[in-house]
């Protein structure tokens, strides 16, 4: 690794740490990865886009992709009002509440996948309100949205949180000083200042629930071209032996994951740039 | 429009910041709040412009009670000592933001914004920033482009809090006197806070001298700086000299000085102090007429166009502090150790149950 | 210099929202977090004991659980134990010195956040699985990999690597290198600087990424499951026994053992909540300090 060049400190050991890193990196993490593009190479190009672009597969995009943004959004709407109940707002158990916005990151998702599916049958606690009105939760699209919505609950809450804490008080004093009302000062100069992280938030959120498994199998049924998620046909090929086509669809994933790991960097810098250090 | 301030008070829990506080701020006039930390001052500001609501008291703007509008309504303009720019507009859109909030009826065109917005940034001699982002802007620039903005608004009222304390002294100075001609200019009646005298009396056509959330004094700079109203304000404005002693038959005894004392204190014995500034002391070589009090010269610093003389009271064994001028100085040719004779020319007393 | 105002400030800020709007949305909000987060919690423990604590106790366990919590275990101390290490190593070559490709190497460390569960194992299977890259080889040499618990380690350390080393390098490249440097021109050994200099400041931070590392780590379902091959007693993991008991109409016991990890998940909280108003709390001290210093 001749490109990195150590700027002279006398503090020791970053040959060893640096090189320690550098190599369990690339055996964790890059060489397995690398081996999905390897795999993909021996399919031609013909295939693995007759593969990609099979129906059962793209209904399992179109489920995935879908769903993740349905429920990337309304994490994004929900996520900043509550974080700004729990910045802005004082209420008894705040900081319990506070503590239980990251449930979804701490419990498993097969316990919360079998918790909402029991919830949301028929039977179910929640099932029972929505089955008079016609509405079926379990084993449906709605399933497979209500379970990565629950997945990706955390990451709006949590990227938006510190900013709004952050965000001087003096701003909003400024816009009322001037004039505005509140719902003025909340969409001009709150919203504004806010927007970067609830795009990040939003896109950490999607991310996340494209690749999700665990928390929506139990839940969405698994019927080919209805409720099969991208991942469980993964999951599917796999058991079949169907080791090109499995991985045919998880290069697609992951390089739509890579756009977007880029683009929430991207997201990041811009706004740094834009509006100054922070 | 004048600002009355009446009978105001105010707590944070247990501090009080504010103790019925009173004020007059007559129209187009230019008056700084000046005080340590912690006075009051801010607090007193931000009630002005209904940014915090005071305990007791009413807040009169022209003659009409205004304590229980909001700040959105009171049409005061109010710059902020950390300038609360919006850091996602630009220049251009931080000062038009005023008049793009207006209720409809009242909003003016795009057109008529964007020449006020740039007549705005003229006076304020940066119309070249106005597609610059506040990150991109000086400390000094940016509380130009806040001053602009709140003057979008053509409010009623100016109130500047510590408008220049997050700059350098450099830039400190110059803004200060720009303030000054601006104001000359456009007339608006101004507040400002600040803990920095030479600010105030340079700048400001009355000065309010605030301490422990109480008024000290309220008057011309002149008036403020040569005739203090308490022993704070003389000890806030500038180095004084302390005159311990007491009372006696009309006169003020402090070791072998006795001055006469004004007929507000002479009635009976009691403890008092005198304050002198230290180029309102005499210095000679021999013994004038009149009392005088015997000291030694322990150090001598010519700083600038003054000489300052630190001494030593041989009756009291009390340092005190004398400025001469470089001509005085010249022609008593000093060195340290020598023994001088003092006299205060100009000397304030007050009882010593003020508590400083 | 900027001088602070002494006077304490109102806690609140005095331009607020009507009481009406402020009380609609938190209970807007409160109502979303009680029916995503709350109502799922409370169907875990309820389910668990429909069955009466008899049943529960006997679902906790029998041998196949009990065979699930010690793989469960086994994994997530191995997984910790060597994310702790590479975390450690990564923050201090990127935190305490200057070099090219930097913040690339951060992208790389964060990749296996961007990775589907699924794809994880996939990852692993085409390696070491009896059609991978390695199968051939390891199978001539009678190693199991995929199907065995090797597989499982590895997939868990894959999902989990990038916790520590995330919040060790912000927290050390803030801490700067004044102190190692005073460390080391005093005589300190880098051992000596790490240890004695180092580790007290990033304690908690290190804390708090094992915590959500080992959570994650016994928690995971996705990779182990496609590189687990689910045979009961040998390769389930806690996880993974929920799923089977699950499919297999058992629900009682699905959710008993459920019961056990949404308690880690729980304990997990707590401990990041605990850790984190200690950091907090260690940083206004430093700041009071800061400021009574500064006159």
């Amino acid at each position: 690794m001749t490109v990195l060049l150590k700027r002279r400190s006398v503090i020791p050991g970053f040959g060893i740490t640096l090189g320690y890193s550098l190599l369990y990196l690339s055996l964790i993490v890059l060489i397995p990865l690398t081996t999905l593009f390897l795999k993909t190479a021996s399919l031609t190009l013909a295939a693995f886009w007759e593969e990609v672009t099979s129906p059962r597969v793209l209904a399992s995009f179109k489920l995935s992709f879908g769903a993740s943004l349905i429920a990337a959004a309304i994490n994004g709407v929900m996520g900043l009002l509550v974080a700004w109940v729990l910045v802005r707002y004082r209420f008894w158990g705040k900081r319990i509440v506070d503590a239980l916005v990251d449930l979804p990151f701490a419990l498993p998702t097969s316990v919360a996948g079998i918790a909402l599916t029991t919830l949301y049958a028929k039977n179910g606690w929640m099932g029972q309100l929505l089955d008079p009105l016609g509405i079926q939760a379990a084993f449906t699209p709605l399933g497979v949205t209500i379970a990565l919505t629950f997945i990706g609950l955390p990451f709006v809450v949590r990227t938006v949180q510190p900013v709004l804490q952050d965000l001087g008080v003096e701003v909003e004093e400024a816009a009322a000083s001037l004039g505005a009302n509140r719902l003025q000062t909340f969409r001009k100069v709150i919203f504004p200042s806010l927007l970067p992280s609830v795009l990040t938030g939003i896109a950490l959120a999607f991310a996340r629930a494209v690749g999700e498994y665990g928390s929506v199998v139990f839940i969405s049924g698994n019927m080919p071209m209805r409720t099969e998620i991208a991942p469980l046909l993964i999951m599917t090929k796999l058991e079949q032996y169907d080791y090109a086509g499995a991985t045919a669809v998880a290069v697609v994933m992951l390089l739509l994951s890579f756009v977007l790991l880029f683009a929430i960097n991207a997201l990041q810098w811009w706004n740094r740039r834009k509006y100054g250090a922070r | 429009m004048s600002i009355e301030v009446r009978n105001i008070s105010k707590s944070f829990g247990k501090f009080q910041a504010l103790k019925d506080v009173s004020l007059e701020v007559k129209s187009g006039e230019l008056v700084a709040a000046l005080g340590p930390s912690g006075c009051g001052k801010t607090t007193l500001l931000r009630i002005i412009a209904g940014l915090e609501t005071p305990d007791s008291g009413s807040i009169l703007f022209h003659g009409e009670d205004a304590t229980q509008s909001s700040v959105s309504d009171r049409k005061v303009g109010f710059v902020f000592q950390h300038y609360a720019l919006f850091r996602h507009m630009t220049v251009f859109e931080n000062v038009a933001f005023g008049l793009r909030v207006k209720p409809r009826p009242q909003r003016p065109s795009n057109e008529v914004i964007r020449q006020k917005v740039t007549r705005l940034l003229e006076l304020v001699q940066l119309e070249w920033l106005a597609d610059r982002y506040p990150s991109q802007l000086s400390g000094g620039q940016r509380q130009r482009i806040a001053l602009a903005r709140a003057l979008a608004v053509e409010p009623k009222v100016l109130l500047l809090d510590e408008p220049f304390g997050a700059l350098d002294a450099k830039v400190r100075k110059d803004l200060r006197r720009w303030l000054r001609r601006l104001h000359d200019e456009i007339h608006v009646t101004s507040v400002f806070v600040t803990h920095d005298q030479d600010e105030a009396l340079e700048v400001a056509d009355h000065v309010v001298v605030m301490n422990h959330g109480q008024v000290e004094q309220f008057g011309a700079p002149e008036q403020v700086y040569e005739h203090p109203a308490s022993p704070f304000v003389y000890n806030f404005l500038g180095n004084v000299n302390l005159f311990h002693g007491r009372i006696v038959g009309g006169n003020l005894q402090s070791g072998s000085l006795k001055v006469a004392a004004p007929d507000a204190l002479a009635g009976e014995e009691r403890a008092a102090i005198g304050y002198v500034r230290p180029y309102d002391l005499d210095v000679q070589r021999a013994r004038t007429n009149g009392s005088t009090i015997e000291a030694i010269v322990q150090h001598i610093h010519p700083v600038g166009p003054v000489v300052r003389l630190e001494l030593l009271r041989r009756d009291t064994q009390d340092s005190l502090e004398a400025e001469l001028t470089k001509d005085q100085f010249r022609e008593l040719a000093l060195s340290v150790g020598e023994h001088v004779f003092v006299s205060p020319k100009n000397l304030h007393i007050f009882a010593a149950d003020y508590a400083i | 210099m900027t001088v602070k105002e002494a006077a304490p400030r109102p806690q609140r800020p005095t331009i607020t929202e009507p009481v009406w709007v402020r009380w609609l949305l938190t209970a807007i909000a409160l109502a979303f977090l009680g029916v995503f987060l709350l109502l799922p919690l409370a169907v875990v423990f309820i389910e668990a004991l429909s069955k009466g604590l008899g049943a529960y106790g006997k679902a906790v366990t029998e041998p196949d659980a009990l065979a699930a919590v010690r793989l469960t275990v086994t994994a997530a101390s191995i997984s910790v134990f060597l994310n702790l290490v590479f975390g450690v190593a990564a923050a201090w070559a990127i935190a305490k010195y200057e070099f090219r490709g930097k913040s690339f190497l951060i992208t790389l460390i964060d990749l296996p956040f961007a990775v589907s569960p699924v794809i994880s194992g996939l990852i692993y299977v085409l390696l070491f699985g009896l059609q991978g890259l390695f199968g051939p080889w390891l199978n001539d040499h009678d190693i199991k990999i995929i199907f065995a618990v090797p597989g499982i380690v590895l997939a868990t350390v894959f999902v989990t690597f990038p916790f520590v080393a995330r919040e060790l390098i912000p927290l050390m490249h803030e801490q700067g290198t004044e102190e190692e440097e005073a460390a080391v021109s005093l005589g300190a050994s880098g051992f000596q600087t790490f240890f004695r200099v180092t580790l007290p400041n990033i304690k908690w931070g290190l804390l708090y990424g094992v915590i959500l590392c080992n959570a994650r780590a016994m928690g995971e379902f996705g990779a182990v499951s496609v590189v687990s091959g689910h045979i009961r007693g040998i390769t389930n993991t806690m996880p993974l026994h929920v799923e089977v008991l699950y499919n297999e109409y058992n629900p009682a016991a699905a959710f008993a053992v459920a019961s056990l990890l949404a308690l880690l998940a729980l304990v997990t909280l707590i401990a990041k909540t605990a850790v984190e108003w200690r950091t907090q709390r260690d940083r206004k001290e430093l700041v009071e300090i800061q400021e009574s210093l500064t006159p």
